[in-house]
Order: C-alpha cells, then structure tokens, then sequence
C-alpha cells in the first residue's frame, strides 16, 4: 500500500524529465550521461509532490574489463531512490560498499539492485571477483 | 579488493561544502597575518623546563618498570592475537579483524590517544618488551654510538614504507598482507634494536617516533629533570628537541596524508591515478611528499635568508610548528573513518576466526554509517584544519622569537606563507575537485 503511491509519483516524474525513464535504450551512449542525469533530481525533487522522489537509474555495463556507461561520480541527492543496474560479459558479483548491497551477475543479462540512498557519504561499487570498480556513489 | 583509500573503509567523505571551505581558508589567511603583525614581539611559551608537576602516584605509575612491562605484555598479547587471526582467521578484508585493527584502530587511534595521554605508544610498545628479552642472546648493543647521528630519519623511512603499503600497495586490504607486514616490522625492528640498543624504537619506529611527536600537543610531558608535568600543549610543542630528520618525519606525514586526499578526489581517479596500480600510486605519493619537502625547504630557508641566518638548521628549527598542521589534516581526513568504520574492528573481535563464536555478544552487529552525521563531519573537518593552521603558526612565531629576537616579523613571510599554502592545499582537497 505504502509502495505503491512513490512509485506512481516516480513513473510519473520519470516520464515527464524524460531523460531517465529509458534506461537500457540510452545505456548505449555513454559520454553523456553524467550532464543529462544531473538535471534529473533537480525536476523530480522540485516539482513532484515531496512523498514521490523518482527513482534515479543508474546503469554500468562490463565487457573485457572495461566499464562503460554511468561510470565516474554519480551524485544524487539524501533519500532518493535509486537503481544500479550492472550488466557484465562474464559471471560476477555486484558490491555495494557502505549499502553493503549485493547482486550476482550472470554473463549478459543485466542485474539491478534498487535502494533508498540514505546514508550519506561516497561508496563505491565493484565486482568482488574481479575488484574492477564501476564507479562511486556520492550520497548528499 | 577494493581501491578505496586509506587501506580500509566502506565510504569516504562527502566533498566540503564551499561555504565551509572559504570561511576555513579566509580565517587561516587572516589568523596567520594577525599573529604576525599583532601578537607578541618577545617569547613568551615555557620551555622544557616548564609545567606543574603531577601528583605523586601519577609519578610513581610512570617510573614503575613493573606496569610498564606489564602493559607492554598485554599490547604483545593483542598484537600475537592480531597476527594469529592476519594469518589463520578469514580470508575476506570483510570478515578478519586484522586489517581494521591495524589500519583503523591502531594508526588512526593513535592520534587521539596520544593527543589525549601522552606518549602512549613509547608505554605500550611490544617490541621494547621483546627486544629487552632477547638482550642476553643478541649481546650489548654494538652500534649506540652511532645511533643519534641518525636522528629521526630511521623513524622517517620506516613511516613513508609504512603509508606505502596503506595507501599505494594493491594487496594492502588482503589480511595475509597485514600478518606479513606485522611479522616483517617486528624482525627489522627488533634486529636493528640487537644493535643500536632500545632507544632504537624512538628514532627508527615510525608508530612510536610518530607517538611521541603526537604527545607534543597533548598536556603530559616529561620535565628536563624527569618530573612528569602537565603544560600547555603550546609549550610542550616548543620543547620539542631540534632532532636531525624531524622535519623529515613531519613532510612524509604531510605529504601522504595530502596523497590520501588526492587519490580521494574524482580528478586523481579518473586522471592520473585511473589505473590505480602500484606504479601510478607510488608516483603520486612520491609527488605528493616531494611537493610539500619541497615547498617546506624553500619556506624555512627563505626566511632564514632573509634574517642572514645559517641555512643548515633551519628545516629542522620549524618541524615542531608543522606538526599541528599534520594533525589538524589527519583529523579532518580520518575522524570519519575511525568513528564510523572503525567500529568494525569492535564487531569482528567477537569472532576472530569466523568460528560463529560470539566472545563478546557484539559478532551480529553491523557498522552504524549513521553515528556521525555530514554536517558535524564537515564541521570537524575545516575546525581540526584551520585550528591546526592556528597552532602551527603561533609556534612558528614563537620559535622564530627565539631564534632571532631582534629581526622583523617580515622574516617569518615565506615561511608562514607555505604554512598558508599547505592549510589551503589541504582545505582544497577536502573540498575536492
């Protein structure tokens, strides 16, 4: 019952930026990433109703040791919601440090772990089998 | 394995608010030049004859041999227990207790402990214990002689391999790495003691020289006569000894502290340091402590030029009025760490070797990332940065009374402007890029 009402809001907030809601459609481009979804908090957290944050999606993909898409800093704001989507090329596991978040990966199909970013601080997300770090979460 | 900073950690800090960091940097520029236009003209902090002297049990607990010893075999006991579990406990960094113990508990720790008690690591080191033990086998100590020569510099190098290994050594968070470093620390250490004699531990071990150093800024000292006294941290400071290789103790710690920054920040991670391998990180450190020697040589040479000084000291004249800088950095870059990460140490006590045992009922507890909020860490962060700035300074003034009554205040310049420089650097890299 309580779910259903901030992820409406968040559907809704997502169609109307209009940047995030695709996600794996824009995963392909990676170069721009880090500008079009910094706009994305800003219109979810103002417009939106205060009980309805957007849920930020954030997507990596892995293959032959290089990390492309989201990579870097990915900054979003203190109680946002936000979904780490990882697809890998080979078997893995997803770590998130501080969330202590975890998502097995198999090769080629994208795993996603969503969470209220409510810990402030920077984590880092890397694969435990390969120590390869995919980027760092700024909270706040 | 994981790249983080500082060896341990589950997260690290979020950039300084600029707000915070301007009114941090504007009020170290003008407490610098206030101090130098407008405070004393004479020396007016106590030497090392100075301070109140404790009570009496307070004086027999510090000469008593027995307690000593004592605490010394209880530090032996925990430090054997710390390797045992390196070695045989958990493979994971998440579950062995030994690499939190030493990178967060006991290096981290050790600033607010000495601040707070004094020379805590002189007391409690195990290997004074160990090496007075293995005198009868190792013979007199033929090298004492020449071991004062070396000044602190021993002290210096064993520091800069130990923040290697923290900060730059791929395999660092690996526990087996934390048990071969332990093992390997207490063979040099102890071989150079069979020959230099005990007072080795205070010129050539990083934990106890750094300690002591540390102790300067608390209230407790030691008298000229011996006496245990409280003073000022401000004339405790000044009392420091003008040791050959002190200015060398406090640039590595400066220096790697400022690498820790800098390998934190999203410029260093994605640009030089992105490879994050040994090489990229050595340089950087390399860089980082090369920088502020640098920077640090041409301050105190400066104004010593310029009051027609001799060139020769003055590094090591000025080294005790770094060393509040060094502090005031350290705090702000680990108080986090400590109180938030640090608690793991706490946790993973109560089963050491991932037996499922729960000696102290704490084993299913987790790290509270919560404790200590962003604003009070931020907060801390500019106060601990610019009270150091304050305190380094002030010291620097004083000395620079003392060395040379009669000269201007426009002498201590260069130096105090590199103070600036550092205090800014610093405040910089906790703002990030």
């Amino acid at each position: 019952m309580r779910r259903a009402l901030p992820l409406a809001g968040a559907v809704l907030a997502l169609v109307l930026s209009g940047c995030a809601g695709t996600a794996p459609a824009e995963a392909g481009t990676p170069s721009s990433a880090p500008s079009t979804s910094s706009s994305a908090p800003s219109s979810g957290s103002s417009s939106a109703a205060p009980s309805s944050p957007a849920v930020r999606a954030v997507a990596v993909e892995v293959a032959g040791g290089r990390v492309t898409g989201d990579t870097g800093r990915m900054v979003v704001a203190a109680g946002e919601r936000v979904a780490l989507t990882v697809t890998s090329d080979v078997a893995d596991e997803l770590h998130l440090h501080g969330y202590d978040l975890t998502a097995d990966l198999a090769p080629g199909t994208p795993a996603t772990v969503e969470f209220t970013a409510d810990l402030p601080g920077v984590f880092e997300a890397e694969l435990h089998g390969s120590g390869t770090v995919l980027l760092s979460l700024q909270v706040g | 394995m994981s790249v983080l900073a500082h060896g341990v950690g589950s997260r690290t800090d979020l950039p300084l608010p600029l707000g915070l960091a301007l009114y941090g940097a504007g009020a170290a520029i003008l407490v610098s030049f206030a101090v130098l236009l407008l405070l004393w003209r004479r020396p007016r902090l106590g030497g090392a004859h100075s301070g109140h002297p404790l009570p009496p049990r307070v004086q027999r607990a510090a000469a008593s041999a027995p307690l000593r010893r004592g605490l010394q075999a209880l530090a032996l006991a925990v430090a054997v227990v710390v390797l045992l579990v390196a070695l045989a406990g958990p493979a994971e960094t998440d579950r062995n207790l030994a690499p939190w113990a030493l990178y967060v508990t006991a290096w981290v720790g050790l600033v607010p402990a000495s601040l707070l008690l004094g020379p805590v690591w002189r007391v409690l080191n195990p290997l004074r214990l160990l090496s007075r033990a293995l005198r009868p086998l190792t013979g007199p100590p033929r090298g004492a002689a020449r071991l004062p020569a070396l000044g602190l510099w021993p002290a210096a190098v064993s520091l800069l391999v130990f923040v290697w290994l923290e900060l730059v050594f791929p395999g660092r968070a690996e526990p087996v790495t934390v048990g071969v470093f332990l093992l390997a620390y207490a063979v040099v250490h102890l071989a150079a003691a069979a020959w230099f004699g005990e007072d080795w531990f205070a010129r050539g071990d990083g934990f106890e020289a750094w300690s002591t150093l540390l102790a300067r800024l608390s209230v407790v000292a030691r008298r000229d006569d011996g006496v245990v006294v409280a003073r000022s941290p401000l004339s405790n400071a000044m009392a420091t000894p003008d040791e050959r290789g002190l200015a060398a103790v406090v640039v590595v710690l400066l220096g790697s502290t400022g690498f820790d920054g800098l390998s934190r920040t999203v410029w260093w991670q994605t640009g030089a340091g992105a490879a994050g391998d040994t090489l990229s990180g050595t340089l950087g450190l390399a860089a980082c402590t090369a920088v502020v020697a640098v920077l640090y040589l041409l301050g105190t040479r400066l104004s010593g030029r310029l009051g027609r000084l001799p060139l020769g000291p003055q590094p090591r004249l000025y080294a005790a009025s770094v060393v509040p800088i060094a502090v005031g950095y350290t705090v702000a870059h680990y108080c986090s760490l400590l109180l938030l990460d640090g608690q793991t140490t706490w946790i993973l006590a109560s089963d050491p070797f991932g037996t499922g045992a729960d000696l102290f009922g704490t084993a299913a507890n987790v790290v509270d990332l919560r404790a200590v909020g962003p604003d009070l860490i931020a907060w801390v962060q500019v106060g601990a940065v610019v009270l150091g700035h304050v305190v380094g300074v002030v010291l620097a003034h004083e000395k620079a009374l003392r060395v040379a009554p009669r000269a201007p205040a426009s002498d201590q310049l260069p130096l105090v402007l590199v103070m600036v420089a550092f205090t800014l650097a610093g405040l910089g890299l906790l703002f990030g890029f």
